[in-house]
């Protein structure tokens, strides 16, 4: 499959058209469009009524949960509810779970670039084996580890401070970026990289100027998936986090809930509504990034 | 070049910093829990080695077999739904919708923008019999099938169905876009010459687009069952584990005993078996992807 | 976040308080206690006492809030006196308590973790031994007998912890439903039991109760129990002497199932949450509701209560007919307790102490509108019928008992709790129910 490459490497004789050129729908199709509409409709209204349904009952009263049937308009715009949500620590949780995942994602990236390259491109002994213990690590469940963990931060101070939760998010999510990584440098040819040689430059050179650029999008995809994972992270959030000036959204959000499972909604519903619109425009922003990094680490076989 | 490829200092360099805090702060720990598992209790009452025992006494719980079952379950139904549904509207996209899928695939991707107990806290609204009939409940009502009313999220059975349905609902848009991905991926005059050929629809689909789509499937396969196994935080914010234990899953299983029954060494034990399964399964479909594409 | 939502957050028989980093840290707090440094002590630069209170409570509200005016007031002849909060999550609290015992820096005020924690806290000398401390000081009869009493049974015999609530609990039940359908308050259970089949057949739903919370189904079962076999029925399952898995026990079990079996709970009642319960009272939408006092804060509340406070009604818990136990033994308890760090005590702390045991009543009666186990000494004069109602009730009490949970372990507690919904549904056999919190001894 030519797309990984792209422009860069001429192996392949012609641009090959893919099945996405080929979009001139032919008229068979058109007798099946129809129903493929109200398939669609069908779907969007699945997915998307209940995130409308969210963000009206996000100015709801208490009293109108309880009261008034399920698909009551709001009485008001009862704005409080924002109000509410942002200054009951909100604004606070947002902040820390930025200021947790991206440093985060930064020291994943940094990190695992450089070890794919030595485990897949450089040749030593014994990498076969570490790139399998990196491996493994994919596979360890996160509650296996909660205790000793624990134990580890206390004793170090570092319980409840955004520095547990920092390093966690990095070295678990090292094993997946570094198997994903080096398969995207497998896709390198060493044809380059020779050649790179040839032309005087040392290994740091490669790394950085050579095999790193090839694996930009490999980067993308990476921070993508790892981003959502580091986001939505609730169990290390909940064990490391006690405090609530140190609390992620996820916690935060459970914040709202009572102490006995009690939930203000009006406020909660506000809170993710708060919560999901920076996410939504790095979507959308990004969506055509999301897309292309997809594309390009999918097929790695 | 092949000297160079060899420089060790270079190689220690660059992998030094991930294999240090990999190990500190991934393999320690593991190999810590596997000792726990040997002993039983907690620091308040002391620890005390029991050998085994935690393993025998674990093969004999019901409860723990309880939580395997429902992992299993959990894992194989939302993993074929998560795929499948992904699949299937990936199929949409490219064959039915051309331009505009852009759209249509941001819109359904939404919901994995979501934190977990958000979309949790949601499905409870919605799945709702009291105070009030939430939207499913009420939805029965309307069509006149009220004997079909039932508290969803009260029932183990149910239960299990909603948060199926939650987790489906909330992941198929990003199987979509992934499987759309590879979908792209497979060059167009394979497909036009397969068409010239006589194939179309199904037929396409079965013996054209999916054997070229192996690859791609299986990474979402074990994408998919890897996540699943470990399903954590949706059942906390959604059922919590209840009613009872009908809807407990290993993780959560292991999470309490720990922390609610203070028992470190048993709750290491459910982890190390949860470990194991995790191991044992995606072995399973590596083995099965290694042959399909030799 | 209301202060109804904070005063039954300290509900000790939740097993969401044990969730996350409960007994295992708590430990490890215990463990490393040793290692910490020892901070200051409770004492201000310049010799007065600075109270610190780790309390699942806000300042500005419940426990916190009467504990401040006092503080202000004794400030007042003791100049530089102050008092902090230091707010954690009910589902923190053990957390924070193990992480701070572990530095040497749990507060001088604390609330309680369950009994077999606490013990571990004690033996660690950072638990305050009450009573004694109490009679030094001399004020060990401002505290009301009967809580006295109350914490004992829970602490193993040892008073460790205040009472800043006194709680009794019974049925409550809508005056007006009663009386339009010609009901009487029962005195036995199968009058309830009849009174709940008539409601039910006019469909009115009889009982509203939470099944996410499990205990009000389990203080059903505790209650049955000490009625048919005495307040020292749950003693001797502990002391061994008595399996949960013996026919009677069962038979409370079935009782309590054989009401969820008729519908008596109301439609979804392993989904209902504390609060909806509450509300599906308070709108008049259920004939019975079995709860705490503390909950009066809400029936006061007009603007959550929907049917009128003069409209609520209470009777105890009704006799089993062919049992030992009587309804004068009331269940009771006093919320979630707070204890003392013996290690930050000292003279100066116990100067305010005194003065606090002194005038924890009648403050706590005043703002709060609240009974607690402290001794009143000016009680108000007009106070409103509900809080009335239950200090006569208490006046009445010939032997408190504790409830269902109260001897447990924490892990049987919280199976307890957490398959309660299961029992009421039907969905496991009383049998089942007893046989596995049993087995979780």
């Amino acid at each position: 499959m030519s797309q990984i490459l792209t422009g860069r490497v001429h192996e392949t004789k012609r641009s090959v058209p893919t099945v996405r050129a080929k979009r001139g729908i032919p008229t068979r199709k058109l007798l099946t469009r129809a129903p493929v509409w109200v398939l669609i409709g069908l779907l969007l209204v699945v997915v998307l009524y209940p995130l409308l349904w969210m963000l009206l009952s996000s100015f709801k009263t208490n009293a109108e949960f309880s009261l008034q049937p399920f698909w009551a308009l709001p009485s008001a715009l009862h704005w409080q509810n924002y109000a509410d949500a942002w200054t009951s620590g909100m604004s606070t949780y947002f902040l820390n779970s930025v200021l947790v995942v991206f440093p985060s994602l930064a020291l994943i990236l940094l990190i695992s670039v450089a070890a794919s390259f030595a485990l897949e491109v450089m040749l030593w002994r014994g990498r076969n084996g570490i790139l399998l213990i990196f491996l493994a690590g994919i596979m360890v469940p996160l509650q296996m580890v909660l205790l000793p963990l624990f134990t580890i931060y206390f004793q170090t101070g570092l319980i409840d401070t955004r520095w547990a939760l920092i390093l966690t998010y990095t070295a678990f999510g090292l094993p997946l970026s570094v198997f994903l990584m080096a398969g995207f440098y497998k896709a390198v040819p060493r044809a380059v990289i020779e050649a790179a040689v040839l032309d005087g430059a040392n290994i740091y050179q490669i790394f950085y100027r050579v095999a790193l650029p090839m694996v930009a999008n490999g980067l993308v995809t990476i921070a993508l998936v790892q981003f959502f994972f580091l986001w939505n992270d609730l169990l290390f959030s909940l064990t490391f986090i006690s405090s609530d000036s140190n609390r992620t959204i996820q916690t935060g959000l459970l914040n709202f809930t009572g102490e006995h499972g009690s939930v203000d909604w009006g406020p909660t519903f506000a809170a993710i509504s708060i919560a999901v619109i920076p996410t939504l425009l790095l979507y959308v922003v990004l969506n055509q990034k999301v897309i292309k990094g997809l594309t390009a680490g999918s097929v790695k076989g | 070049m092949e000297t160079m490829l060899r420089d060790r200092r270079a190689a220690l360099l660059l992998v030094g910093p991930a294999l240090l805090i990999y190990s500190l702060i991934v393999l320690v720990p593991v190999v810590w829990s596997l000792v726990y598992t040997l002993f039983e209790g907690n620091v308040l009452s002391g620890f005390q080695f029991v050998g085994f025992q935690n393993y025998t006494l674990l093969v004999r719980d019901p409860s723990f077999w309880q939580a395997f079952a429902f992992t299993l379950k959990y894992a194989v139904v939302v993993t074929i739904g998560q795929v499948g549904i992904g699949l299937l509207l990936s199929l949409l996209y490219v064959f039915y919708l051309g331009k505009a899928s852009g759209l249509i695939r941001t819109l359904i991707f939404f919901p994995l923008v979501l934190p977990t107990v958000a979309v949790a806290q949601l499905f409870s609204k919605i799945f709702e019999i009291a105070p009030q009939y939430g939207l499913v409940n009420s939805l029965l009502q309307g069509v006149h099938l009220d004997g079909a009313i039932q508290p969803w999220l009260g029932q183990g059975g149910t239960a299990f169905w909603v948060i199926v349905i939650m987790d489906i609902w909330r992941a198929m848009g990003f199987y979509a876009v992934l499987l759309f991905a590879g979908l792209v991926e497979i060059p167009g005059d394979i497909i036009e010459g397969a068409r010239v050929d006589g194939a179309t629809g199904w037929r396409l689909v079965r013996y054209i687009v999916l054997p070229l789509m192996t690859p791609i499937l299986f990474s979402s396969l074990i994408f998919s069952v890897n996540g699943t196994l470990k399903v954590f935080d949706s059942v906390l914010a959604l059922t919590g584990g209840g009613p009872g234990q009908t809807t407990t899953p290993l993780t959560l299983s292991m999470f309490n005993t720990a922390f609610s029954n203070g028992q470190y060494g048993y709750g290491s034990t459910i982890a190390t078996a949860l470990a194991i399964m995790c191991l044992l399964v995606t072995l399973l479909i590596f083995r099965s992807a290694r042959r399909d594409v030799a | 976040m209301s202060f109804i939502e904070e005063i039954v957050s300290e509900r000790l028989n939740r097993r969401q308080f044990v969730k996350v980093a409960g007994g295992a840290t708590i430990s490890l707090a215990a463990f490393l206690a040793g290692c910490g440094s020892s901070t200051g002590g409770s004492t201000n630069s310049n010799g007065s006492a600075a109270i610190e209170f780790l309390s699942v409570q806000q300042e500005g509200t419940g426990w916190p809030l009467v504990l401040s005016t006092i503080t202000d007031q004794y400030a007042k002849t003791h100049p530089g006196t102050t008092f902090k909060v230091n707010f954690a999550g009910q589902t923190q609290l053990y957390q924070k308590i193990q992480l701070l015992a572990g530095q040497g820096a749990l507060p001088i005020l604390y609330n309680s973790p369950p009994a077999d924690l606490m013990a571990q806290l004690v033996k660690n000398g950072e638990g305050l031994d009450i009573e004694s401390t109490f009679q030094q000081l001399g004020v060990f009869e401002e505290l009301q007998p009967v809580a006295a009493t109350l914490l004992k049974k829970v602490f193993n015999g040892q008073l460790v912890a205040l009472p800043f609530e006194l709680n009794i609990e019974g049925f409550w039940y809508n005056k007006q439903i009663f009386t339009q359908n010609s009901l009487q308050p029962p005195d036995t259970w199968d009058a309830l039991v009849q009174i709940a089949g008539t409601l039910h057949q006019k469909g009115i739903q009889p009982f509203s109760a939470s099944g996410t919370q499990g205990w009000p189904i389990t203080r059903l079962v505790g209650n049955y129990l000490f009625r048919k076999l005495g307040p020292g029925a749950l003693e001797s399952v502990k002391s061994g002497q008595a399996k949960l898995t013996d026919a009677p026990y069962v038979e409370a079990a079935q009782a309590v199932a054989n009401l969820g079996k008729q519908g008596y709970f109301g439609k979804g009642v392993a989904t209902i949450a504390y609060d909806p319960a509450v509300d599906v009272f308070l709108q008049g939408k259920a004939a019975m509701f079995y709860m705490g006092s503390w909950e009066l804060r809400d029936f006061n509340n007009p603007a959550r209560n929907k049917i009128g406070a003069d409209n609520i009604g209470f009777f105890p818990f009704p006799n089993v007919t062919g049992g030992t136990g009587s309804s004068t033994q009331t269940p009771m308890n006093a919320g979630q307790p707070t204890s003392m760090n013996k290690q930050k005590y000292n003279a100066t702390v116990g100067q305010w102490l005194a003065y606090m045991a002194k005038n924890y009543g009648d403050v706590a009666l005043q703002k709060e509108g609240a009974v607690t186990g402290f001794v009143v000494h000016n009680p108000p004069a007009n106070l409103d019928a509900l809080t009335s109602l239950v200090e006569n009730q208490i006046k009445q009490v010939s032997e408190p008992v504790l409830w269902f949970e109260a001897q447990f372990s924490t892990k049987a507690t919280n199976i307890s709790q957490q398959d309660a919904a299961l029992l009421a549904t039907g969905a496991m056999s009383p049998n089942d129910f007893m046989v596995a919190v049993q087995q979780a001894f």
